[in-house]
């Protein structure tokens, strides 16, 4: 009785504790017990609903940007150009329903094929001309950023780029609809979460990313091409990047010029935060799920007790800095780990 | 007082090897003494203890007749020991004076540093030299052996007491060979001690006056240049016991049809390989280290290029577009660096093991779908870690926390899974840094998947091993096969003939 006991915690309870999803987790409770304490302390309320509500609403377009910078993470390498290609893409979609008169659908269609474009030509860069991935994006972020304000101006009387405005019912819904009580994005959001985490831990692509991004040279040598896989990956990126643009103008019946500004470095820093390694080869979308709302959580929570927001910022990257500590330590640590 | 380095009892120990043990000599200035071994003699480890690289050692170092420690190798230069290492050590991004002249710049105030007299000192040293280059070039647009040129005056510039080369004359030609050889004469005269590690033999002759050799990190003997023979050094290199291992080995007496083919094969690295490889054979490839043995596996594997000749597999002319291609024809590598190039280090050994095969583990292993089967995945693993009695208590395992010789298992596993159908395996440098057990149960593992009717290459820079394992052995040199013996005829000293024929 005892030993089919001890086998059992063996095999299901102790992986569990040993995984680094199981451990953002309990991070985050943690964090919500401070809130919850200081809060209190400071006369506010941080444990109700309205928060969290907040906290999910906040949330739902850097998810996107996290699903995507966590793919590529994973691969080892990393997309700079994703909240631009997302802006643009949905100043097209704007363009399109206000100016042109399209469909809403046509319009998406279009936002989300322009980002397919841009994508694909990151994928060039880095698979055929071999430049790091960090200066092909970077690039690509200031071009499609320029293009954008081009695009915007043309046919404008005075030339000058601007915010469109525009009404779509459907579009509406996008952004602000509700199914019963929860909001049709959150619903989406989530949807994603759970396809592109089974993609990434059940499909033979996922096995192929995580292998590839753990070591590139030997996944190759042991016939996994690369390449192919980085091109698929790319263009998810700026794909997801462009999905993250239209709920982000739909929400506010918007094309803005500076929309997803600050959203750029969120997805990144969310998926690191959520234990994908910035080598690449470990980490998964789950973990990247609550390194988002540990982080959405932290800068909401901060805002409850009152701090200066100018701080949270300097808070966040304090933060950021702290799970790449751990993330370094526990790498250091299975490196000296004992041979057999 | 006259300058000498005597070396006392010298041991170094790496985790399950014995790299260097007891290794006692001296070196006298005024003369030229070579220090000769096969490739893992122990020569590199011996030069590092020596220049502070490697700081933890056994014995001691005694420069002109006192004992010195070194902390690191800033420390060994400053007293008067320069080493000039196989692997340039330059920086390419900056000027040929920056780098001779790096550590100590000419300072003019300011902590600028008074690029005139920069200039001016590097072009006396280049002059000196009787070279043509220009000292503000960039080091890394100038050609291998002005590079290596580039190195030794760095070492020379700083007149050092000692000097040690290690095969400097790899990358250069003829010209600047002349060039080091009258250097070398100079600082001789100048009384200093010059150490000179080389394969060449022609080299040995012409300049040494003394020589060492060591073998399997052991002291063998200590003789004039001018009183030995090429013979007698060869055999003094080679000369070693030959344990039950390989007359206890069960090897495999039936060979099939010619599996594989190479006509007049070349690359960018190697030219007009041709042999023929049959079925259940195990074919070796001998040579020193850079001979081209891992470049003729690469270009079988489709890693790569091949700029023109055949190969010809199974009877079929192929040309592979990438290491996929070929896996789909049933070739297979295991490559030089486990580490590196083998593995992926931080994944489990179920994941290791599934990694050419990902794409037929899906459904119920048709490879239809696009979901893997997990249970498959453990399955496969499960059955390596049986086959080739991996010790490890689950395939959820990271390969990073297995011996090496466990790593290597699980990359056999790889090839041979259920899965696979390899026909050809190439194995480059299998056993290297694998302890001596581990090492015979790898050879044995080898010959049964020959008697399973698998064509093998074995590469080794191991001359016992490869000539004991294989059941022929090809040797090569700069990139060329220099020839080829049955393991009948094949010795340790024929071998090596053909590996340093120029």
């Amino acid at each position: 009785m005892n030993t089919s006991k001890d086998t059992f915690f063996k095999k299901h309870i102790s992986p569990l504790l040993h995984h680094k999803v199981f451990a953002l987790v309990l991070l985050y409770i943690a964090m919500l017990i401070i809130f919850t304490v200081w809060s209190k302390l400071v006369g506010a309320n941080f444990l109700k609903l309205t928060t969290f509500r907040n906290i999910l609403s906040s949330l739902v377009v850097s998810a996107f940007l996290t699903i995507g910078a966590g793919c590529l993470l994973i691969a080892g390498h990393i997309d700079l150009s994703q909240a631009s290609i997302g802006a643009f893409a949905s100043m097209l979609m704007g363009t399109a329903v206000q100016s042109w008169h399209f469909p809403w659908y046509v319009a998406i269609i279009a936002a989300l094929l322009l980002s397919a474009v841009f994508g694909a030509l990151n994928a060039v860069m880095v698979t055929k001309f071999r430049f790091p991935s960090f200066i092909a994006t970077l690039a690509m972020a200031s071009i499609t950023k320029g293009l954008m304000y081009l695009f915007s101006s043309i046919g404008k009387a005075d030339g000058v780029a601007s915010n469109i405005n525009f009404s779509d019912k459907v579009l509406s819904f996008l952004g602000k609809g509700k199914i019963g009580p929860i909001p049709f994005n959150i619903i989406v959001m989530i949807v994603f979460f759970i396809i592109f985490g089974i993609i990434m831990s059940k499909t033979k692509f996922g096995v192929k990313v995580m292998l590839m991004g753990g070591n590139p040279v030997a996944a190759t040598l042991a016939g996994i091409n690369a390449n192919s896989i980085l091109f698929i990956l790319f263009i998810l990126s700026a794909v997801i990047g462009g999905i993250g643009g239209v709920f982000y103008a739909s929400k506010l019946q918007q094309s803005a010029l500076l929309a997803l500004q600050t959203n750029q470095f969120t997805g990144i820093t969310a998926a690191i935060l959520g234990g994908i390694s910035f080598g690449g080869g470990s980490g998964g979308m789950g973990g990247a799920f609550v390194g988002l709302l540990i982080l959405n959580t932290f800068q909401i929570g901060m805002s409850v007790v009152g701090v200066n927001p100018f701080w949270v910022n300097v808070f966040t990257g304090i933060l950021l800095l702290f799970a790449l500590a751990i993330d370094f330590i526990s790498q250091q640590r299975s490196r000296k780990a004992p041979t057999l | 007082m006259a300058m000498s380095l005597e070396l006392r009892g010298i041991g170094k120990s790496f985790p399950g090897v014995r790299a260097l043990d007891g290794i006692s000599f001296k070196a006298e200035g005024g003369r030229v003494l070579a220090l000769l071994g096969e490739n893992g003699a122990g020569k590199s480890t011996l030069l590092k203890i020596m220049s502070g690289d490697q700081t933890s050692y056994e014995g001691e170092i005694v420069l002109n007749g006192n004992t010195v420690k070194f902390s690191d190798p800033l420390a060994a230069i400053k007293a008067g020991i320069s080493i000039i290492y196989q692997e340039r050590q330059l920086m390419p991004s900056l000027s040929v004076m920056e780098n001779v002249f790096a550590g100590e710049l000419p300072k003019s105030g300011l902590g600028l540093y008074d690029k005139k007299k920069l200039y001016n000192d590097t072009k006396a040293l280049i002059e000196e030299f009787g070279l043509n280059i220009d000292p503000n070039e960039q080091v890394g647009r100038l050609n291998v052996a002005h590079q290596q040129m580039v190195e030794i005056m760095k070492a020379y510039r700083r007149n050092s007491d000692v000097i040690a080369f290690d095969e400097p004359t790899a990358p250069l030609t003829d010209t600047e060979i002349k060039i080091l050889f009258e250097l070398i004469r100079k600082q001789k005269e100048a009384g200093k001690v010059i150490i000179y590690v080389s394969h060449r033999m022609s080299e040995i002759f012409q300049i040494t006056d003394d020589i060492v050799v060591l073998k399997d990190g052991k002291f063998v003997k200590s003789l004039k240049t001018a009183e030995t023979s090429e013979p007698e050094l060869i055999k003094l290199m080679v000369g070693r016991d030959i344990g039950d291992t390989y007359s206890n080995l069960s090897r495999n007496e039936n060979y099939g049809d010619v599996v594989l083919e190479l006509k007049n094969l070349t690359t960018p690295y190697v030219h007009d390989i041709s042999f023929k490889l049959r079925k259940g054979e195990i074919l070796g490839l001998a040579g020193l280290v850079g001979a081209g043995r891992t470049e003729v596996a690469r270009a079988l594997f489709g890693a790569d290029p091949v700029k023109s000749g055949e190969i010809i597999l199974d009877g079929e002319s192929v040309k592979f577009k990438n290491p996929r291609d070929a896996i789909n024809h049933g070739v297979a590598l295991c490559p030089e660096d486990r580490k590196e190039q083998g593995l992926v280090m931080f994944r489990t050994i179920r994941d290791n093991v599934v990694m050419p095969v990902v794409d037929k583990i899906c459904g119920k292993g048709e490879g239809k779908g696009v979901m893997v089967n997990k249970k498959l995945m453990s399955n496969l693993a499960d059955n390596a870690v049986e086959k080739y009695s991996i010790k490890t208590p689950t395939i959820e395992k990271l390969t990073a926390e297995l011996s090496g010789g466990n790593q290597q298992k699980v990359i056999l596993g790889r090839w041979t899974s259920e899965k696979m159908v390899t026909k050809l395996l190439i194995l480059d440098e299998p056993t290297k840094g694998i302890d001596v057990g581990t090492k015979a149960e790898i050879y044995q593992t080898v010959c049964n998947l020959a008697k399973q009717g698998i064509a093998v290459i074995f590469i080794s820079s191991e001359l016992t091993e490869v000539i004991n394992v294989s059941d022929n052995i090809i040797v090569m040199h700069n990139g060329h096969i220099t020839g080829s013996v049955t393991r009948q005829e094949a010795t340790e000293e024929n071998v090596l003939a053909l590996a340093m024929k120029e």
